[in-house]
């Protein structure tokens, strides 16, 4: 990733061959792939910081909080995925 | 007796703080990134090395970039306490540990350096 950043930022050349190595469909899935852990991590981490707050901290609430963490995660995942192809 | 010496900062509640400050950061910094890809996309060089070469998005960065430091660090390092004790891996589990966060510790060192001199250049 730190790579094609840098890549992408040194030059035009190196810009349009980031953009190109991008396209890539095995370039895309791995893209996506990363996407999709770190959507899940980050809303799994704003569930942590709503129960720091004191929301949810019951078991029943603990269950359906875990539940919404996939079914949020899984749309967020399914619309990266319609954006990176 | 209590040997902890590697974590972040000798408080458990500094590093509880440092983790959540440095996810919000890096939060805003991942989606600031993506809402500006998704709505940008016919994106050309011009536009993505004009986005870098602003101060406030070098702030931003290298922020972003410190907090993707000390947040892996404590995951990390929670990890490697949390699994790799001598329960286990025995005896070895000490050394195992500590081999194990001194990777990551470099690797992050690592990203750092390498990130900075990205940004810099631009």
């Amino acid at each position: 990733m730190l790579y094609v950043l840098d890549l992408s930022l040194s030059s035009a050349e190196g810009f349009a061959q980031a953009k190109a190595f991008l396209g890539g469909s095995l370039a895309k899935l791995v893209v996506w792939g990363l996407l999709s852990a770190l959507l899940y991590h980050m809303v799994a981490g704003v569930r942590h910081l709503v129960m720091d707050a004191g929301v949810g901290e019951t078991l029943e609430g603990g269950k359906q909080g875990s539940k919404i963490v996939i079914a949020v995660s899984a749309v967020l995942i399914v619309l990266a995925g319609v954006w990176v192809w | 007796m209590v040997t902890n010496v590697t974590n972040f900062s000798r408080s458990g509640l500094f590093d509880w703080m440092a983790q959540r400050v440095s996810a919000v950061i890096l939060a805003a910094y991942f989606l600031f990134l993506l809402g500006y890809l998704v709505t940008h996309s016919g994106l050309t060089f011009a536009d993505w090395h004009g986005l870098f070469a602003q101060t406030s998005m070098r702030v931003f960065s290298l922020l972003a970039l410190v907090s993707l430091g000390a947040h892996a660090w404590v995951g990390m390092w929670t990890i490697s306490t949390d699994y790799l004790t001598p329960m286990a891996f025995g005896k070895a589990a000490t050394a195992l540990r500590f081999l194990f966060q001194a990777v990551c510790g470099i690797a992050m060192f690592a990203f750092f350096v390498w990130g900075v001199q990205i940004l810099w250049s631009v």
